[in-house]
Parts: C-alpha cells; sequence; structure tokens
C-alpha cells in the first residue's frame, strides 16, 4: 500500500478503469488464442460469436505437422546454446571487470556497452561471406555460427547487467578470501558464483527471451532447415493464403515459451530489468 | 560501489592491476566479440567504400573483389528517393513510439501502483506483451486489423459503429478507416507527408515496450523513500498534488532511460514491419532497417550490398551521436 490518501468511491473508480484497460490490453493475444482454438468455418464468422462447442486443437496438430516442430527444435537449440555460452564467459568477464584492475579496461568496457546501442545491422552485410570463410554454413556449425554472434551481441548486456549484480557482493567477503589464500578462479567459483546468482538467473532469462525472439539474425543467417520459429511464423504470415488456422496457432507456441518463463520466474525477470532501469 | 580496505587499495597500486588474471577472465568473451562484433563492423565500414554484391562478396583479403567508388555509395544513398522516404518513416517512429510509451506507461504505473491490493495482476497484464517476439507481435496485430470484418476486432468495432469504409479526405489529410494496412491515410505539412499507415505499425510496438515503461517507472516509485510521501500528505497534499509535486520530479532517472531505449528501438526497427507489411504498400511503410536488409539480400544481381552497408553505417553513427551521453553515463558508473 502507497501513503497517498484516497476515498473509498476513488478507489473503486481506479480499479475500474485498471480493469477495463487490463482487458483492451489482452485483447490482440486473446483474439490470437480464440482463432488458433476454432476451425477456420467458425472463424470466418466471427470468432466472439463462437462458444466452447466449437473448441478445438486440430489447428495445433496441423501446424506442428507441417514443419514448425523443426522451427522449435531449432528455436531451443539457438537459444539454449546462446544464453548457456553467454553465462559461461559472460559471467568470467563480468567478474573481471568488476573486481579486478587491467590495462585497457576502460575502453574493452565501453566498446562492448556499445552493442547495446548500436544496430546490429552494422554487422549483418558482411556477417554471411565472413560465415563461409570461417566454414560456418555446415549443418552443425550454422547453429554455432549464429550462436556466437548473439553471444558477441548480447556481450554488453552481459558485462553490463552481470557486472552490476557481482559489484554488489561486499569487497571484505573478497578480501577475506583473498588473505586465506583463494586464488582468481576460487573467488569466482566459490564466492561470486553463488552470490550473484539470482543476478545471473535474471541475465539468463531476459538473454533467453531477447534470443528466442530475434528474427533479423536467424533469417540472414541461417537455411531453410535451421531456421527458428520467428522465421518460420514469418513465412507462415501471408494474408492471401488465408490459412489463419496454422499462422495464429504457430504465433501461440512463439509465444508459449517466454510466457511460461515469465510466469514461472516473474521475480528475476522484472529484478533483471530493474537493474537496467535504475543504473542506466 | 566498492569498499576497498586502505590496505589492498596500497598492495593494488604497487602491483599496477591484477597481473594476468584478469586477461584469462575477459579473453573468451573478448575473443567472440572480436571476431562476431568488431571484425565485421570494420568490414561493413570498410565495404561501404566499394562496390559490391552478396553474389561476388567484398573481401578483406582478396584485391580482386576490391571496386572501390569512395563515397559514391553515400552520395547515391543520400540522393536517392527511397532512403529519405524510409527516413521520414524511421522519424515517425523515432517521434511517436518514445512519446507514446514514456506517457502513457507513466501514467499506467502510477494508476497501478496507486491500487496496491492485487497491483501485480495488472502489472502482469501489462508487461505480459513485452516478451513476446515482435515477429509474434506482427502476426497476432495482423489479427486485429483484419480487414474483414468476421476476423479482425477493429474492422468488426467500425461495423458496429457504422462507420465502416468511412472515408475522409481533405486534402492536406485524408484517412481511410479500415484500410489500416493498405492505405490509412495521409497527412501533409508543408513538404513533408506523413503516411499514416505507419501509425498502423507503430501501435503495436507500443503495446509491446508499454511494459519495459511500466516496469522502469514502477523501479523508480518503488525506490521512492516512503517518508516523501508520507510528509506530503502530512503537509496536506492530494493525491494530483503529490504526483505533480513529489512522485514526478523524481522519475526523471526512469524517464530518460525509457526514452532513451525507445529511440534506439524505433531506430532499428525492422521486425514488425517486416511481418506485417514488408514495407509496402509500394514504400509506404519503409523504414531504414528494412531497406538496407533488402538491398543487401534481395538485390543480388545488382550488387548493392555497399550502399546496404553505407546506409547501415549512416544508421549506427545517428544512433552513436544521439545516444552517446547516455553510454558515458552507463560507462563511468561502472568503472567507478
Amino acid at each position: 500500500m502507497t501513503g497517498i490518501r484516497t476515498t473509498r468511491r476513488a478507489t473503486v473508480l481506479l480499479y475500474l478503469g485498471a480493469t477495463m484497460l487490463a482487458i483492451v490490453w489482452l485483447v490482440p493475444v486473446l483474439s490470437a488464442f480464440a482463432i488458433s482454438v476454432l476451425p477456420l468455418s467458425r472463424t470466418r464468422t466471427g470468432w466472439w460469436n463462437s462458444g466452447p462447442a466449437d473448441l478445438t486443437f486440430g489447428n495445433y496438430a496441423r501446424a506442428w505437422e507441417e514443419g514448425l516442430s523443426s522451427y522449435v527444435v531449432n528455436s531451443f537449440i539457438i537459444t539454449a546454446g546462446s544464453v548457456a555460452l553467454s553465462v559461461l564467459i559472460g559471467s568470467a568477464a563480468a567478474y573481471a571487470f568488476s573486481r579486478l584492475r587491467f590495462r585497457f579496461k576502460e575502453v574493452a568496457f565501453f566498446l562492448l556497452v556499445t552493442t547495446m546501442i548500436v544496430p546490429v545491422q552494422i554487422i549483418l552485410i558482411p556477417l554471411l561471406p565472413w560465415f563461409r570463410t570461417l566454414g560456418l554454413t555446415g549443418d552443425l556449425t550454422q547453429y554455432l555460427g549464429i550462436v556466437l554472434v548473439h553471444v558477441a551481441f548480447g556481450a554488453g548486456w552481459a558485462i553490463f547487467m552481470l557486472g552490476g549484480f557481482m559489484s554488489e557482493v561486499p569487497e571484505d567477503i573478497l578480501e577475506a578470501a583473498r588473505i586465506d589464500g583463494a586464488s582468481h578462479v576460487g573467488i569466482y567459483r566459490s564466492i561470486m558464483l553463488p552470490l550473484a546468482l539470482p543476478g545471473i538467473a535474471s541475465f539468463a532469462l531476459i538473454d533467453f527471451v531477447f534470443v528466442w525472439n530475434d528474427l533479423l539474425l536467424a533469417l540472414t543467417l541461417l537455411d531453410r532447415d535451421h531456421q527458428p520459429l520467428t522465421v518460420g511464423l514469418a513465412n507462415l504470415q501471408a494474408p492471401h493464403l488465408a490459412q489463419e488456422d496454422l499462422v495464429s496457432a504457430g504465433s501461440i507456441m512463439a509465444i508459449l515459451p517466454p510466457l511460461l518463463l515469465f510466469a514461472l520466474l516473474n521475480r528475476y525477470y522484472v529484478r533483471g530489468l530493474f537493474a537496467g532501469g535504475v543504473k542506466g | 560501489v566498492s569498499r576497498t580496505s586502505p590496505r589492498s587499495a596500497v598492495r593494488r597500486r604497487r602491483t599496477a592491476g591484477d597481473g594476468w588474471a584478469p586477461i584469462g577472465f575477459v579473453a573468451p568473451l573478448l575473443l567472440v566479440f572480436l571476431g562476431f562484433y568488431l571484425w565485421p563492423a570494420a568490414q561493413t565500414i570498410a565495404s561501404s567504400f566499394f562496390q559490391w554484391g552478396l553474389l561476388r562478396p567484398w573481401s578483406p583479403t582478396d584485391t580482386d573483389t576490391w571496386q572501390f567508388v569512395g563515397v559514391d555509395n553515400y552520395t547515391t544513398v543520400l540522393t536517392d528517393g527511397s532512403f529519405w522516404n524510409a527516413a521520414v518513416n524511421t522519424l515517425i517512429w523515432l517521434v511517436l513510439l518514445p512519446l507514446l510509451v514514456g506517457v502513457f506507461s507513466l501514467g499506467l504505473a502510477i494508476l497501478v501502483w496507486f491500487l496496491g491490493r492485487g497491483s501485480w495482476v495488472f502489472r502482469s497484464i501489462f508487461v505480459l506483451p513485452l516478451t513476446i517476439s515482435l515477429a509474434a507481435i506482427g502476426v497476432i496485430w495482423g489479427f486485429v486489423y483484419n480487414s474483414d470484418p468476421d476476423i479482425g476486432v477493429f474492422n468488426a468495432i467500425l461495423r458496429l459503429v457504422h462507420l465502416d469504409g468511412a472515408d475522409l479526405d481533405l486534402g492536406w489529410f485524408s484517412l481511410h478507416l479500415g484500410d489500416w494496412l493498405s492505405d490509412l491515410g495521409h497527412l501533409s505539412l508543408g513538404p513533408l507527408t506523413i503516411n499514416l499507415t505507419n501509425l498502423a505499425l507503430v501501435m503495436p510496438a507500443f503495446w509491446a515496450f508499454t511494459g519495459f515503461g511500466v516496469i522502469t517507472f514502477t523501479a523508480g516509485l518503488t525506490s521512492l523513500p516512503d517518508d516523501l510521501i508520507d510528509s506530503a500528505r502530512i503537509d496536506g497534499a492530494g493525491p494530483w498534488q503529490t504526483i505533480r509535486h513529489v512522485i514526478l520530479p523524481n522519475l526523471r532517472g526512469p524517464m530518460i532511460v525509457v526514452l532513451v531505449q525507445m529511440v534506439i528501438f524505433a531506430l532499428r526497427t525492422f521486425d514488425i514491419v517486416y511481418v506485417m507489411t514488408g514495407g509496402g504498400p509500394a514504400e509506404d511503410t519503409m523504414v531504414l532497417a528494412l531497406l538496407l536488409w533488402l538491398q543487401g539480400f534481395l538485390f543480388l544481381d545488382t550488387p548493392q550490398a555497399g550502399e546496404a552497408a553505407a546506409i547501415a553505417v549512416l544508421l549506427s553513427l545517428a544512433m552513436i551521436v544521439g545516444a552517446y551521453p547516455y553510454l558515458r553515463r552507463a560507462t563511468r558508473a561502472e568503472s567507478r
């Protein structure tokens, strides 16, 4: 509760207003969901006229069979790989940036943080020839290639966010460990990682949403067999094809994983964005 | 905010840094960053002075691919009508998105904050779209805008209030309600013509990013000291006075964060336009990020990758110049 005085009538009005806004806010998702669980014939006569008797999950089954399944698998591979590598090497770098002193630290930090601002288009065009040069266009190496680009582009966020959380660990604890003869690796592993774990969870969650939702990099760098769900969705979206049933089912499938994570780990998600908000 | 004890400060000054250990910690990330950000970015800048296409890509090591054209790509781009058309549309995004998200999410965050009990339910609902990919958002809003009034909610509402197919044409201003994504109308401001279809594309982004504003402003609100509000109440301030004189002045920091992030997003916007209209009809909704992508990756037979690179450089320059103070501040806060 806040300490601001409001009358009883005002409180009721506030709740009423907020409820109406919330309902309006949900209309786009609700309409996509409704269309996804109705047969196409019912959709054509207004989904708002339909009842529970019309419900079907056939659209999902068909969307899954008609190729979305491979997109989903690709999405998970790319996202899991990117988040894992970002956390692994990002947290190590964040430790050095937040707690150690070394040459060119400020220059390096500045360059890394530019990835938060400069649009991804600045690397996009020569990237494909560069991948060919490196041999990152094969079956599995394609995944590796886009993972590395995601890690490079998330580097700014990684050291900014993770470094922020790590600089909150009290210096006294580190000092005590140093006196006990702990090495940097020891301090990083047995003090920093455990204490910064909530922060790492926040970062991992936000990175997951970010990578899962990427369209531009995947569209540009990957061939048809390796593209994630966002690209699959963009390919399905062609109004003249009149396949609202498949498109809506695909869009709900694309929404679900980040949404579930958000629902389960809401606290970490908000904390991560808070960190960015307050620090920035 | 490190609390370094005097002894360790002395020790550190003597050894001038922490030796080689930090290198081991930062090397993996820096190597990936060098190989997949700095090097490609350098290639983009260098290759913007050559003529090339993806069928026969420019290579920094192969001088046979070097067809040097100086600043021709830049002059071509800057004298091209398509570029300025996309620049105007990007400008619409640049003005509208921060404005809409900044004002609306501020009001929403304060409203929800006032509620107290149950506020987390409302906050979750308003933050929810933030987790949805912009590609999916484009698809979902495609349903909302659907021209069939039996599918699209907006056109169903128009039909309900008998405004379907309502056309308004005043010459300098026209509005075709119902043709959300094909031809919503135009607004002429002197030499500048604003295509209203762009507004229909900004709306989904506004819907998505309002959640970011709500979270950021809520963070600012919860970090307000309790006594600040309490003392305002003791002084007899009503809700409006409290908001105006106590709350708003203390939300300047979050407001800057929201505006800067929205400017950054507006400049790089790609997904929603690509999914919803592909920049069309004609080039009515083309934005710079999409234009450069099309030039680089679609026109393979006419080698325009150099021009695409030039647009990418211009776009990044605009971004760096605009956001530099923000970046500077973030860097300083960290290395303190």
